[in-house]
């Protein structure tokens, strides 16, 4: 006989796995450090490629006064004038990244929370 | 109100019913639709405004992800801007690719927008953006109308500046630094990014509030904040936007706004309980509106074949007449049946011929015992029934509950006739 209830729960699980459930049983495997670190360096990698894109631009803009004063600016403070630029930006983006990666993986973990107490329930209703 | 509501709940069943078909024809439109634009706008590759082309990559884009739209989209115009000069491609290329890396990672969904904002803008609607996210986005939202903006006022400034473009022919560098002056320099481009963004937050703020018409006023206080800071920015910068359409865009993004929130958030504050109650650690004060539906009257849509329904009398006829031939009195009343029955499915269709067929069942039954007398009184009932129950439904032709209460009459007390004589039998 149909169990009504049993049905619902089954539908909504399977709704559930079918749209959200699947990147968050895939989120679910690994710890938050592993999770958290991974999209950091991912995030890392992102950051580096745009501010090369935007140093590159920066350079591109006034190409020629950069090639004529080359020779006389102090290269050095220039590389370190860069290298803050680029640890403020990367920086600055990896710690956003950490927030918004580490709210997500909680919001993951409760959902899947309540999944996993759904299936224990319907383990239950089988067992009746 | 009601009507509308009624047809609100006909789309929406609609779609349910179709989405499967539905939703790759929606991502063919608007692939179709933002490849029409921007080879409208920015048509400088004569060779892909061909519409087969056009045809082709719409139709791709049709059962590929609603992703891949922006991303041909985005394929477009660098195209065209590649026929029109390459610097102008290298920049719009890494502009996009910057917007990619930074901000889109984290909201892929969001992606849609990034195209969405610039055809709005196309479309003289562009206020609708800020509203419309506002009210069922989240404030992350404003970094995806602000690239949408962005972009289009890049596009726009390469558009309206092509021919000084074009007059600065090897001058590579001398066109890189205009193309990025264009876009850093864009006054109007700061200060509509700035209105958006506040708009966005705005309608955020007063749409979580927990008053009625939350939404209503949030699209209100939003729009006039948008007119505001945008008349406030053309005042501060010369931004030389036109009034009159600010004024007329805002509106019709208004009621577009309000059409969004028909579809999204429908309540009926007439209604509106509030409760209070405690637990443990908790007291609760619960404001409950009901949201505004009502149930569509349902069409039951009947198919008469007769042809069909005829076919199932005359299978039934042998069957009957090979039962009748053991007993008299069954014959008689089995042919008055499937009389009763021929003339039903002539006058009704389907569910009258099932119910023939129960009759005839019911016939089949009497004439089951074969030996015994009683067996006629076990079965002359289900007969009664069975031809009463044509009787009702010649009565009343029309209306379906009362035949298949007729039918399902006729069948159960067919079943208590087999029942009583298999009783008969035992005893």
């Amino acid at each position: 006989m149909l169990n009504e209830e049993r049905i619902i729960l089954m539908t909504h699980m399977a709704s559930y796995e079918e749209h959200e459930g699947k990147k968050n049983v895939i989120v679910g495997n690994y710890f938050r450090s592993d999770y958290i670190g991974f999209q950091v360096l991912k995030s890392i990698i992102s950051a580096s490629i745009a501010f090369v894109i935007v140093f590159g631009m920066f350079i591109f803009y006034d190409f020629e006064a950069f090639m004529q004063d080359i020779y006389k600016m102090d290269l050095l403070a220039f590389a370190k004038n860069v290298l803050i630029a680029y640890f403020l930006m990367v920086g600055g983006y990896a710690v956003v990244t950490y927030i918004v990666y580490w709210i997500r993986y909680n919001k993951v973990k409760k959902s899947l929370k309540c999944y996993y107490s759904n299936l224990k329930k319907l383990s239950g209703i089988y067992e009746k | 109100m009601t009507k509308l509501l009624v047809a609100r709940e006909y789309i929406k069943n609609f779609y349910s019913k179709y989405e499967i078909y539905l939703w790759p024809v929606c991502k063919f439109l608007f692939a179709f639709i933002a490849l029409i634009i921007i080879n409208g706008e920015i048509g400088y590759m004569h060779r892909i405004e061909n519409m087969a082309i056009v045809l082709v990559v719409a139709l791709m884009c049709s059962f590929l992800p609603m992703g891949c739209a922006v991303v041909f989209s985005g394929l477009f115009v660098l195209l065209h801007l590649y026929a029109l000069s390459m610097e102008c491609a290298l920049v719009a290329f890494m502009l996009m690719l910057v917007m990619v890396l930074l901000y889109f990672r984290f909201a892929p969904k969001d992606f849609i927008i990034l195209l969405l904002t610039p055809i709005a803008f196309v479309l003289k609607i562009p206020y609708i953006m800020p509203l419309a996210m506002g009210l069922v986005g989240t404030p992350a939202s404003l970094f995806s109308v602000g690239c949408g903006t962005i972009l289009y006022f890049f596009l726009n400034f390469i558009n309206e500046n092509n021919t000084t473009i074009n007059a600065m022919e090897d001058e590579i560098a001398a066109k890189f630094r205009y193309l990025i002056d264009g876009l850093i320099d864009n006054k109007a481009m700061l200060v509509t990014v700035a209105a958006f963004a506040v708009t966005l937050i705005v309608v955020y703020v007063i749409r979580r509030m927990s008053v009625d018409h939350s939404w209503t006023i949030a699209m209100v206080a939003g729009s006039l904040v948008n007119v505001m800071m945008l008349l406030i920015g053309d005042l501060m910068y010369d931004t030389k936007v036109s009034i009159v359409g600010i004024l007329i865009g805002s509106i019709v993004s208004f009621f577009l706004a309000k059409a969004l929130q028909f579809f999204v958030f429908s309540v009926d504050y007439s209604r509106t309980e509030r409760v209070q109650f405690e637990d443990d650690e908790y007291y609760y004060y619960v404001k409950a509106i009901p949201k505004l539906s009502v149930a569509t009257p349902a069409k039951t849509v009947k198919k008469i074949n007769t042809q069909k329904s005829q076919n199932v009398v005359t299978k039934t006829a042998p069957k009957t007449v090979n039962t009748v031939n053991n007993t008299g009195r069954a014959r008689t009343e089995t042919v008055h049946t499937t009389g009763t029955a021929s003339t039903a499915s002539r006058m009704g269709g389907g569910t009258y011929s099932t119910a023939a067929s129960h009759t005839t069942g019911a016939s089949h039954t009497t004439g089951a015992p074969r030996t015994t007398g009683t067996s006629y009184s076990a079965g002359a009932r289900p007969h009664t029934a069975a031809s009463r129950t044509v009787g009702t439904a010649q009565e009343s032709a029309r209306p379906v509950s009362t035949v298949r209460t007729a039918n399902s009459v006729a069948g159960r007390t067919a079943q208590r006739g087999d029942e009583r004589g298999s009783l008969n039998r035992d005893k």
